[in-house]
């Protein structure tokens, strides 16, 4: 929140995504540091277009003088949502643990409806973009899990997340079962949604209800000895940024010490000695798209890193990039235009590459990419377990 | 993250850090490269200017004062590093035209000349001269670039103007990735029945595929057009920046972005670690060698206080011209403001002078005695010193 450190040097918005297929919005320059000498606290916010920013932070890291115009207007969005009235589509996507619970519980009824002619017309009605299938409700959620326990010395609380939990829990399994193989032994705490997508959605008090309760929930687990390993980087940078930051969390200092990214773990076991993976040969070509929020986690690219152990793999990373979607943003009807432009875009570079599939971190990142593309994209740990040669169950 | 251990890290993402680094990767190390955010490259004209100050770049690097920091760089050394450079950036398909032997000159969007020694492709066929006739082309609602400067001092120029959809630069270049939109640009184009010999834009056109647009178009036209640098956001300083650091990916370079470096770790007269501010456990990654290209005043590796300018890394200690009475010119459009002096001194290894530890190499535009806006001394500078200090870096690292 330093919009006077801004020099107007514009490196924010050459790298704004948004900036730069859709006219309406300003940029991070004028949205963040310029329009933020005009805020004061007397005044309702009128400024609309504050929403059409996508949270990717790009414009953070490309900052050269340390302004974060991300942060500036993510607090200008939770300004406009508590003066305004919420869209149905920001209602629903804000409590989109509830509705993935209701989900799940209804998975085959739920998945078909959404796939539906009616369904979509509805979908659209509320202001929902159906250019891309939605993901399918898991009916076993990951949750649901039975735990293996064992006596390792290493223990692991896994934060999974919403995307694993209610959409593929298979990938949550598979991280499980390697955790295992690594002779790591992993629980699954009591967890809720993050908060991010209720922050994205303009509703802080609803997201400070989800962090309060993880904090207390994961801080038990630190005090008892164990590591939080996150592997959604959109729930990573909550934890470590936004609960210390705009939620104003106490203890999610202790939070932040001890989350690790699920790659940037294996990776420091393996260079600590600790654990010695027998990768074999895989034979890939793929294409890495780098998550926006993995970027701003400042931590590189660990599972890259982890990827490049493999012997046969051909990896290229692309970070240029951003896919579009921001989790719930491109499912707004309002930037379902901008969300499949930079999709697009995001896609011909990966096709540019002659990959024969992709492969990222974040879970909405895969979603937009093979909807968009027809390609396959996968999670990091789906190709490590093919190296280590671990079969997941379904 | 102190897990990972590299040869050398590299801080800072200007021209002279992508190109240290690109350089020590080839030779084999593990180079990391770290950086606050995006360098001052992207705000520039993506022009290679290497010295100004005499029609021969060479000459002029020749008659630059005994301390200025080009001395340390011998000839072969600038040859190399400048041929190497036009050599990325054709595997990169942003090609750079000129040499050495001579310098050039590019039209601004004032209608003035620039001289400069390689320029972006896209910038070859720039006017030598005000008499040339050349017909300009400028985009609805595009704010800072107006034709009228140019006409102004140039007789036979006119200018037309396209509706792109979109006012800003940025925005433009996007609509020119796109072959519909170029299409019907062109179509638009043929119907001007331009008469002059050369066709002028502002540097709008495409941002990964700027070659090819300008190649459809003089295809098309059937004559010579080029670009003229626009203020920030430049395009040409965008692609140069964009090249470079892909090609330090493809040599295997890793980059931390967002990541300002906040402390050392030290151990007698080597430098262990630099750590990185972060909201949990310190970042911190290990090397054997550090070089830093940090960049001046703008760039940030210089921070000045009323009575003081410091190193912001490593405190290095600082060359200053004298008290704060020299460092201003009266004119401020004058080219001797006695700060641009400012900077690290080094020895002829590029290790700064009066520091404490063995392990750390300096290059580009914090260097003392450099003078970029008096002599011309810009990217072409931070190339040939990034090349020549890191030759001294790898030396240690054997």
């Amino acid at each position: 929140m330093k919009y006077e450190h801004c020099i107007r040097c514009t490196i924010c918005v050459e790298n704004c995504p948004v900036f730069r297929v859709n006219p309406e919005f300003p940029g991070p320059k004028q949205a963040g540091p310029d329009a933020q000498r005009f805020r004061n606290g007397r005044e309702k916010s009128a400024e609309e277009w504050v929403l059409l920013c996508s949270q990717c932070k790009r414009c953070e890291m490309a900052c050269p003088c340390g302004v974060e115009p991300a942060q500036i207007i993510l607090r200008a969005q939770q300004r406009y949502g508590l003066e305004h009235p919420h869209t149905a589509a920001h209602l629903l996507f804000a409590n989109n643990y509830y509705l993935s619970t209701l989900g799940s519980i209804t998975a085959p009824l739920a998945n078909r409806f959404a796939a539906t002619k009616i369904g979509k017309k509805i979908f659209r009605r509320m202001g929902i973009a159906t250019y891309i299938p939605f993901p399918k409700f898991s009916f076993k959620t990951l949750r649901g899990e039975k735990k293996a326990r064992s006596r390792e010395a290493r223990k692991v609380a896994f934060f999974y997340g919403c995307f694993i939990n209610f959409y593929r829990p298979d990938i949550g399994r598979k991280i499980i079962r390697m955790l295992q193989s690594f002779k790591i032994d992993v629980v699954l705490p009591p967890q809720w949604c993050c908060g991010l997508p209720a922050l994205g959605n303009g509703n802080t008090a609803l997201a400070r209800s989800f962090a309060r309760k993880n904090v207390a929930s994961l801080s038990n687990y630190i005090d008892a000895g164990y590591d939080v390993v996150y592997t959604c980087t959109s729930c990573g940078l909550c934890l470590l940024h936004d609960y210390q930051g705009i939620l104003e969390i106490p203890e999610a200092k202790k939070i932040a010490e001890n989350s690790f990214d699920l790659y940037e773990y294996v990776l420091k076991l393996i260079t600590e000695r600790e654990i010695k993976p027998n990768f074999r040969e895989v034979n890939r070509v793929l294409a890495y798209h780098i998550p926006c929020h993995l970027r701003a986690l400042k931590i590189g690219y660990p599972a890259a890193d982890v990827i490049k152990l493999i012997p046969g793999l051909q990896c290229r990373i692309l970070d240029d990039a951003c896919c579009g979607l921001n989790g719930s943003y491109g499912f707004k009807k309002i930037n379902e235009a901008t969300a499949v432009q930079l999709g697009r875009r995001a896609v011909s570079l990966i096709q540019k590459t002659g990959a024969e599939a992709i492969v990222a971190d974040c879970g909405s990142c895969r979603m937009q990419l093979s909807g968009l593309s027809g390609m396959d994209a996968f999670d990091p740990v789906e190709i490590i377990c093919e190296s280590l040669g671990i079969k997941g169950k379904k | 993250m102190s897990v990972i251990e590299y040869d050398v890290i590299v801080i800072g993402a200007g021209v002279a850090g992508l190109t240290a680094g690109s350089w020590l990767s080839g030779q084999g190390l593990k180079v990391a490269l770290v950086t606050t955010g995006e360098p001052t490259a992207c705000l520039s004209t993506g022009c290679i200017d290497v010295c100004a100050q005499n029609e021969d770049p060479l000459q002029g690097i020749a008659h630059l004062p005994a301390e200025h920091p080009f001395h340390l760089v011998s000839n072969a050394t600038i040859h190399q590093a400048l041929n190497d450079f036009q050599q990325i950036m054709t595997d990169m398909g942003m090609s750079y035209t000129g040499g050495l032997g001579k310098n050039r000159r590019i039209l601004s969007a004032i209608g003035t000349f620039k001289t400069t020694c390689l320029t972006p492709s896209t910038m070859q066929t720039s006017p030598q001269n005000e008499n040339e006739k050349i017909h300009i082309i400028t985009f609805t609602g595009l704010k800072d670039f107006y034709p009228g400067y140019i006409i102004s001092r140039f007789p036979n120029a006119s200018f037309s103007i396209y509706n792109a959809g979109v006012p800003t630069t940025m925005g433009i270049a996007a609509n020119f990735e796109d072959d519909t939109f170029l299409e019907a640009f062109i179509l638009w184009l043929e119907k001007q029945n331009i008469r002059e010999d050369k066709i002028a834009f502002p540097a709008v056109l495409g941002l990964e595929s700027a070659m090819s647009v300008k190649e459809r178009i003089e295809h098309r036209l059937e004559r010579p057009i080029f670009e003229i640098p626009t203020i920030p956001p430049s395009m040409p300083g965008r692609r140069l920046f964009n090249g470079l650091k892909d090609h330090f990916r493809r040599k295997g370079g890793v980059i931390y972005w967002g990541w300002p470096v906040a402390g050392v770790e030290k151990t007698g007269r080597q430098i262990e670690a630099v750590i990185a501010e972060s909201r949990g456990r310190p970042n911190s990654l290990n090397a054997r060698a550090f070089i830093l290209a940090t960049g001046s005043f703008v760039g940030g590796g210089l921070w000045a206080k009323r009575d003081t300018i410091m190193e912001k890394v490593f405190n290095l200690p600082v060359f200053v011209p004298g008290g704060q009475e020299v460092w201003f010119d009266q004119d401020y459009f004058s080219v001797n403001h006695g700060i641009g002096e400012t900077g690290i001194a080094v020895d002829s290894s590029f290790r700064p002078k009066g520091c404490p530890w063995d392990n750390i190499f300096v290059c580009g535009a914090i260097l003392a005695h450099t003078e970029a806006l008096k002599n011309g001394c810009g990217h072409g500078f931070a190339i040939a010193t990034a090349q020549a200090a890191a030759q001294c870096c790898l030396e240690h690292i054997r």
